[in-house]
């Protein structure tokens, strides 16, 4: 199995006015391609600050995170917007929809971000949104979406460009128990009809019980690294 | 850009109310900014066409002693001459040549002191329009026994004198002996000033130099000019050519007038500034408003990989489509209200009183085309400048803690 991330020493430290706090303590790790993996944790335990840092939304204080053979951990800003356009998919607890756009023009804009053509786009979009069966809820603002369908476009809208892997920051943590499921139904078919390399973040156990590798952070170390037959 | 616009545009209605208020605001804004311009140019214009065009010229021209002393014997020497000359010049319209001196007017019961302007009554009607200020009667058309007159309506009323009454002028001629000539009232003429009718009364030069003793006299000439930009060049240029006479230009003839238009010109910039920049940072604050509570969103946009030039843009673009979206209503709706008061005017309260000080008590603002255009080239200029602090706010996010605000 190719290897898409993998991480060396990997740390962070938030300088905090009592003292230094390790976030990520010299994680190692390596994700290969189309892995289902949910990094679980208690609260504070570096879970979402791992996301970041190998997401390239943060800076690791020492370490190296690579994506395929590009070292993102020293990567100029303007190249890691880019880097982040084309490689990195990412859902959110809180969906983070554009709430003046369509479901259909959420999902295109992260192609438009890519200069893709619009035929393309559109089509495209409206496939992404078809899998994630919202078909009918194509010319839908967000507002008129439940929580569970606004999560579900944003699925299609990390998935539209076409990433080598998506990062979902507990996608499930605001949603019920049917639109957790359905959700994760979504996420599993996609991860293994399409080979989609999916990491969550998460301390919800029905994301725990689908994913085929649980690794487990305290303190910002990894405590265990563990795989599953599902 | 056609979807940052795209996403722009739907922004500003997220919240309608806010938007609505500050396009309000803009809107009102706008129009009270130019309708204060446009009464103040129609000010500008009345007092400048009343007191310039009718009365004083761009330009006179004088004997150096005649300034202190206005008197008959204070001629300017070949004063025809100089006026024609410069009568010729490309940039000269008309010169008027006059004799002036003060002196008595007197009915048969009632006197009051006046100026005495002797005049070409053709050339003087080209430089100041004086048969057009006619109210009653007719212009110095006459060639009766008894020379004719013309005098303001405060004067005729201070003497009680009418069209037809005589009058009787009393003044010194080029020897100081005093002189007393009658005259009959041709007409009587009507200006916003006051002051003037109430001072000045016109007569033929050529029956007034035969009064003071020399056919050919000359007290003053009053040049309208081309360019009334140039007005102080053209003086300091003819004043080289005519180093004997002392040429003065309107600026320095009334310089109360002069520095009012300069303050009210100031004035009028600070105005529009101050309500501009009151927009504006009206303008800000609802943009700032916006990017606080869309904290979350464009951090989302940051972190899936949006260029932050890009979100600076489109806080840039909804800002501008604001300010041009009110800008653009704000001056339909100010180009409708000044051109309906230009067409009913604008009475100015106490008006009765201010035509004493040769301010018109009734105002028609009115308005360049092109000042529209230069506002909302100004508005936007603001509206940019204004949406550099939230746009600034906005691309300092870091995405992976905006993505999490709540």
């Amino acid at each position: 199995m190719k290897t898409v991330i993998k991480t060396t020493d990997l740390t962070k430290i938030y300088n905090s006015s009592v003292a230094p706090v390790k976030a990520v303590d010299k994680v190692n790790l390596e994700f290969g391609e189309g892995e289902f993996t949910a990094i679980v944790g208690p609260s504070g335990s570096g879970k979402t600050t791992f996301l970041n840092l190998i997401g390239g939304l943060d800076k690791p204080t020492e370490g190296h995170v690579m994506i395929d053979d590009t070292d993102i951990s020293n990567m100029k800003e303007s190249k890691l917007f880019d880097f982040r356009l084309r490689n990195i998919g990412f859902v959110f607890q809180s969906y983070n929809l554009i709430p003046v756009l369509t479901a259909k023009e959420n999902v295109s804009f992260i192609m438009l971000l890519q200069k893709e053509s619009k035929a393309k786009m559109e089509k495209r979009a409206v496939e992404m949104l078809e899998q994630v069966g919202l078909s009918e809820k194509v010319d839908v603002r967000p507002s008129k979406l439940s929580g569970g369908q606004q999560q579900r476009v944003a699925v299609a809208r990390a998935l539209a460009s076409k990433p080598k892997f998506v990062l979902a920051d507990e996608p499930t943590a605001n949603l019920d128990t049917e639109s957790a499921f359905n959700l994760l139904d979504i996420m599993s078919r996609l991860n293994k009809e399409e080979n989609i390399t999916l990491i969550f973040s998460t301390h919800d156990q029905r994301v725990i019980n689908r994913a085929r590798r649980v690794i487990t952070l305290v303190d910002g170390a990894v405590s265990k690294d563990e795989t599953f037959d599902r | 850009m056609k979807t940052l616009i795209k996403i722009s545009w739907r922004n500003i209605w997220r919240n309608r109310t806010r938007s609505i208020v500050i396009i309000v605001a803009i809107i009102l804004g706008l129009m009270g900014g130019i309708f204060g311009a446009a009464m103040r140019l129609a000010l500008e214009k009345q007092q400048f066409e009343d007191t310039i065009g009718t009365q004083v010229s761009h330009i006179q021209i004088h004997h150096p002693e005649f300034i202190a002393k206005p008197e008959a014997r204070f001629r300017i020497p070949d004063g025809l001459q100089i006026a024609s000359d410069l009568s010729n010049r490309d940039d000269v319209i008309v010169a008027s040549p006059r004799t002036v001196f003060d002196g008595m007017a007197a009915t048969a019961n009632m006197n009051a002191g006046v100026r005495i302007k002797g005049i070409e009554p053709g050339i003087e009607a080209q430089t100041t329009g004086l048969d057009e200020l006619l109210e009653e009667g007719s212009y110095l058309t006459e060639n009766g026994r008894i020379p004719s007159i013309l005098i303001g309506n405060a004067l005729a009323n201070k003497i009680n004198a009418a069209v037809g009454s005589r009058l009787v002028l009393t003044f010194q001629d080029i020897e100081g002996e005093v002189i007393n000539a009658s005259f009959r009232v041709e007409g009587i003429y009507s200006l916003p000033s006051r002051a003037f009718e109430e001072r000045t009364v016109f007569v033929k030069a050529s029956e007034v130099n035969e009064a003071i003793g020399d056919p050919q006299a000359v007290s003053e000439i009053a040049l309208v000019i081309d360019n009334q930009d140039e007005y102080r060049n053209i003086a300091a240029e003819i004043q080289e050519l005519y180093p004997d006479t002392r040429v003065r230009h309107w600026a320095d003839l009334q310089p109360a007038l002069y520095y009012s238009l300069e303050v009210l010109n100031e004035a009028l910039i600070w105005i529009l500034i101050i309500v501009i920049m009151a927009v504006s940072f009206g303008l800000l604050n609802t943009i700032l408003m916006s990017i606080l509570e869309r904290a979350r969103e464009l951090g989302m946009l940051l972190a899936i990989g949006m260029k932050r030039a890009k979100v600076f843009s489109m806080i840039v673009i909804e800002t501008t489509i604001i300010a041009l979206f009110g800008g653009v209503i704000g001056l339909i709706s100010s180009y409708g209200m000044i051109s309906i008061l230009n067409r009913t005017g604008v009475p100015i309260p106490g008006g009765e009183g201010l035509g004493e000080l040769g301010y018109a008590s009734v105002l028609y603002p009115s308005l360049d085309i092109d000042f529209y255009f230069e506002i909302v080239v100004v508005l936007v200029v603001f509206a940019i400048l204004a949406s550099i602090y939230p746009a600034w706010k906005a691309i300092r996010l870091q995405p992976a803690e905006a993505v999490r605000q709540e």
